[in-house]
């Protein structure tokens, strides 16, 4: 992990890589995926196939370093998608390019290798092992890839340290809480030093607050590690803490991909908005998004703010004063200005 | 959406069906000429004699037959080997350090209480100079044990890693799960004749599927995500299996092995009449000679061993959950190192000193007294003065209302009208298939000669279900309302399911004498435990939300059972019944040992007088009837399935 930024200087390209996706289940999935590229809707697909479309015609990358977040209601095939990324799911068609490998064609031991060095999994109800004890679900991955006892319990004793897990190493998995539990499978999955962590819905298991004490110790680990994570989760408001880029599911398609403050300013459709109607969006957006242009000649008064600023930060001071507020780039240069009239259209958009 | 019509097809079928075709049948009788009754005897087709031309042919030619020379011979040798040096292992080790050996395992693992009646128990095998025998069934059990795990636990995983494997294996598991630990006796007969190791390997196969079919589901039943997460740390298919699946498989496994245990016990002692030797034969010659009191304490002893080996494979299936997790390493072993030394310790002492066996001085009996009040049961309990109180006149009225007009009617009225209704009954419960499949098994029973037989041990199961249904579900659906009842019945239940089947045959016969009625009482008796336990546990997993919603429309108890407590247990009552019956069964045939007529008299005879062609024909007769009834009452259990459940 201290390395990737080597990885990302060495290699071209992204660390993952999907074009094209389908994942179909079923027997029928030649006359499946024919229907479904003729846009037969999905309920017919099953009456008349028998198969269900999972994944549907997928097609997205992940930088390196970022959080991609993969955001769907229940059954919209983003569990599905996720297990295609590391092949514990078959794709039906397309490709996935995982370091510049396309894992379709990876023979079994090369795929075995690569799960056992670079990617890594934390799972949506913990996927512990419950005969092990905490240090040895910790130590699973590099014991499987022939670790000595010494070095993988040394390891291990760091990332439950890491986790913040100390003095739990000889506990079993029973004897924890869920969000015991799910540190446990976060140490696990880091112990390998992966450069790509899936997490397929890690916390929606937890209590809320448990759940977003965990979102901050994420965060904070990022930080730190800077790996590439692909994270699944059906709660909107996980996807814009935590996604430096979040992709929206609906019945197996992406419908959209942005950053979070794209997404709520923006949304693609009607459904993306449904989710964006309930999000305070002076948390998520910034000034450049909603500021409006500006003729260099116009005359403006005040302290200007950044493009980047929060409108949080900003709002009390353009409710207070009731005029405009100049908005400045990096550069310092004036790129804007803050109407309070399109902003309150911004964030009272129905 | 198939299965949903398909299931509402069978609900049109109502218990109304039935009574109309019994009045219609039976109208039928009444119309069709006298001359049509039983099955003829003259369609017998012989397959009894013809199975005697080819044992005979196989025994003068086995010498001669490859597979005799090469396989058969040396690994009936290399079993035998297995088992005397099993026994004459535990044989010289001196009597005191077995008792206290039992009573250290069961001490550490159930408490001192626990420890001290182990202990206890094992003192009881050798005081009552029951010791060789003692050591003879548990050598023959604890081997067939051995082998079954040995050939189980790999076809299990097996079963388990390939989906054809287990598909092509489950039916004939299903089966041979149906069918009563007696027939299971009559081929090794054909192939092996009487002695040990026929009875050892008809042992195994019997008490084989119980370990392959939880090996196979333990290891099924692993987390997905448990083996996604080891899938996705790059495990090698040997490493997901050694690190992940048998490990978290090994409680099912552990479940697995007491199941095999307890049923391997239940067929060595019956076994005897194979030639097994050991307890069995003990109780069985006490039986045949009329010594109750001898009988009674061979069969106390059958029964204290399948209870302490209940109750050691319990607690080794709790050990294996635990994963011994809340001991620290060294206090664990320390207690078995040093309880190990002097056990080692005593035995060396007593092999010095040359004193390893029980002294007879101390040995006692209570078969005089067991017998004497056999004597006295008879005289005073047999009938109460001249009322028509007692097991005299009770047998009497269930033999002149019960079994001897069902019989009558059923083997001596014509024949096609019971094959008729056999077919219907089967419709009623399954459907088609069954019909075609109950009526051409009840012709091959006539053709096999057994007509009368089958139809003499069909009437006895009949009524012994009957009267297990009539007195279990009331108790069970009391259990379910009282919790004291409940807990109260439990271990009474638990040791009646305990008990192997044979030693039922014992109390019966004082109280009853022999002939069919002690038969369909040791049937009962074994038999009831899953028709109470299926009705309480049914009845109790009714959803509380359901019955809460009932009673706040303001039902009455009585309207709460019926209209939504007993349908919605229906299922669980009636999977209950249908082990119910099946455990009817086996018994009904084993109580052919005291003079319960029918097809078990039969095969005891074959067995008996190596007349191996009857034994097979009436082996076969069981099966065939074992299958139809299971396949009705499973049908019957089925159609109550609630929709919703199917078509996962």
């Amino acid at each position: 992990m201290a390395d990737s930024e080597e990885h990302s200087d060495s290699l071209s390209g992204q660390p993952i890589l999907a074009s094209g996706v389908w994942k179909v289940f079923g027997k029928r999935v030649a006359d499946a995926m024919a229907m479904a590229r003729d846009d037969v809707d999905q309920a017919e697909i099953l009456a008349r196939s028998g198969c269900v479309v999972a994944v549907q015609d997928a097609t997205f990358e992940v930088n390196w370093g970022e959080i991609f977040v993969v955001m769907g209601l229940s059954g919209s095939g983003k569990s599905t998608l996720i297990r295609c990324l590391s092949r514990l799911v078959d794709a039906t068609a397309g490709t996935i390019v995982i370091n510049g490998q396309d894992l379709g064609e990876m023979p079994e031991i090369e795929l075995r290798e690569l799960r056992r060095h670079t990617i890594s999994m934390v799972f949506q109800n913990y996927g512990l092992f419950p005969h092990r004890r905490v240090i040895d679900n910790v130590a699973f991955g590099l014991e499987v890839r022939g670790a000595t006892k010494e070095d993988r319990y040394q390891k291990a004793e760091e990332m439950i340290e890491l986790v913040g897990l100390d003095g739990w190493a000889s506990n079993y998995p029973e004897q924890l809480s869920g969000g015991m539990k799910q540190r446990v499978g976060l140490a696990r999955a880091l112990a390998v030093d992966p450069e790509i962590l899936l997490f397929d819905e890690p916390f929606s298991a937890l209590d809320p607050l448990i759940r977003r004490d965990m979102q901050d110790e994420l965060l904070g680990l990022q930080e730190r590690l800077r790996c590439t994570m692909v994270f699944i989760t059906h709660d909107f408001s996980e996807a814009l803490k935590l996604g430096d880029r979040i992709a929206i599911m609906r019945s197996g398609a992406i419908v959209q991909v942005g950053t979070p403050e794209e997404i709520v300013a923006h949304p693609a459709d009607d459904y993306v908005r449904d989710f964006t109607i309930d999000v305070p969006r002076h948390k998520v957006l910034s000034a450049g998004t909603v500021m409006a242009g500006v003729s260099p000649d116009m005359v403006l008064e005040g302290e200007p703010v950044a493009v980047s600023a929060r409108l949080d930060a900003i709002l009390p001071r353009l409710l207070t004063e009731g005029r405009p507020v100049p908005v400045v780039d990096e550069r310092g240069e004036r790129c804007g200005v803050l109407e309070p009239a399109v902003v309150s259209r911004y964030l009272w958009r129905q | 959406m198939t299965s949903l019509t398909a299931r509402s097809a069978g609900w049109r079928r109502p218990l109304a069906y039935l009574g109309g075709a019994v009045l219609l049948l039976g109208g039928l009788i009444v119309l069709l000429p006298d001359r049509i009754g039983a099955f003829p005897p003259e369609w017998d087709i012989g397959f009894g004699p013809a199975v005697n031309e080819v044992q005979q042919w196989w025994i003068s030619n086995r010498r001669d037959l490859g597979v005799y020379l090469y396989f058969f011979d040396p690994l009936s040798d290399a079993i035998d080997w297995l088992l005397r040096a099993f026994e004459n292992l535990l044989m010289a080790i001196p009597w005191y350090v077995h008792v206290a050996g039992v009573g250290v395992v069961f001490g550490r693992w159930l408490g001192r209480a626990g420890g001290l009646a182990a202990g206890a128990g094992m003192l009881y095998f050798v005081a009552l100079g029951l010791w060789e025998q003692s050591v003879q069934t548990f050598s023959l059990m604890t081997v067939a044990v051995a082998l079954a795990v040995a050939i189980g636990v790999p076809v299990g995983i097996w079963a388990a890693r390939n989906d054809w494997v287990y598909r092509g294996l489950r039916p004939v598991l299903d089966s041979m799960q149906t069918l009563p630990a007696f027939v299971y006796l009559i081929p090794v007969l054909l192939f092996f004749g009487v002695a040990r190791v026929p009875s050892l390997i008809a042992t195994v196969i019997y008490a084989l599927p119980p370990v392959i079919r939880l090996t196979n589901l333990g290891i099924r039943q692993v987390p997905t995500e448990s083996l996604e997460a080891g899938v996705m740390f790059g495990s090698t298919s040997g490493q997901l299996l050694r690190k992940v699946q048998l490990p978290q498989a090994v409680p099912s496994i552990l479940a697995g092995v007491n199941q095999t245990i307890m049923m391997a016990l239940s067929i060595v002692v019956i076994a005897a009449m194979i030639g097994a030797g050991g307890l069995g034969q003990e109780v069985l010659l006490a039986l045949r000679h009329q010594e109750v009191g001898r009988a009674v304490e061979a069969g106390m002893a059958i029964v204290l061993m399948a209870v302490m080996l209940d109750r050691f494979s319990h607690s080794l299936v709790g050990q294996g959950r635990m994963g011994g997790a809340h001991h620290t390493e060294g206090l664990r072993y320390r207690y078995w190192w040093v309880a190990g030394g002097v056990l080692a310790a005593l035995a060396i002492a007593g092999w010095t000193i040359g004193w390893t066996d029980y002294p007879t001085a101390l040995q006692f009996s209570y078969a005089a007294p067991i017998d004497g009040a056999v004597d006295w049961a008879r005289d005073n309990l047999y009938q109460l003065g001249n009322l028509p109180v007692g097991t005299g006149p009770f047998s009497d009225f269930l033999t002149t209302y019960g079994t001897r007009p069902m019989r009558l009617y059923l083997s001596e009225e014509a024949w096609p009208v019971v094959v008729l209704f056999f077919g219907f009954v089967a419709w009623w419960a399954s459907g088609k298939k069954l019909l075609l499949g109950s009526v051409v098994g009840t012709v091959v029973i006539g053709l096999l000669g057994m007509w009368t037989l089958t139809m003499d041990t069909l009437s006895q199961t009949v009524v012994a279900v009957l009267m297990a249904i009539v007195i279990g579900l009331p108790l069970g659906v009391a259990a379910s309302r009282r919790d004291w009842l409940e807990r109260g019945m439990r271990p009474v239940l638990d040791t009646l399911q305990t008990i192997p089947s044979f030693c039922f045959l014992v109390p019966v016969v004082i109280l009853f004498n022999v002939g069919r009625i002690p038969g369909i009482i040791a049937s009962v008796l074994y038999a009831i435990p899953p028709v109470i336990r299926l009705t309480n546990l049914g009845i109790r997993s009714v959803d509380s939300e359901i019955v809460e919603a009932s009673e706040s429309f303001g039902v009455t108890r009585r309207q709460k059972l019926w209209k939504i407590q007993l349908p919605l247990a229906m299922p669980t009552v009636l999977a209950g019944i249908n082990q119910t019956v099946m455990l009817v069964l086996a018994m009904v045939v084993i109580a052919g040992l005291v003079g319960g007529a029918g097809l078990g008299l039969e095969a005891v005879k074959g067995l008996a007088r190596s007349d191996t062609g009857l034994g097979f024909e009436a082996g076969a007769s069981i099966v065939i009837l074992a299958m139809i009834l299971d396949r009705i009452t499973q049908g019957w259990a089925a159609r109550f399935q609630p929709p919703s459940s199917e078509g996962e």
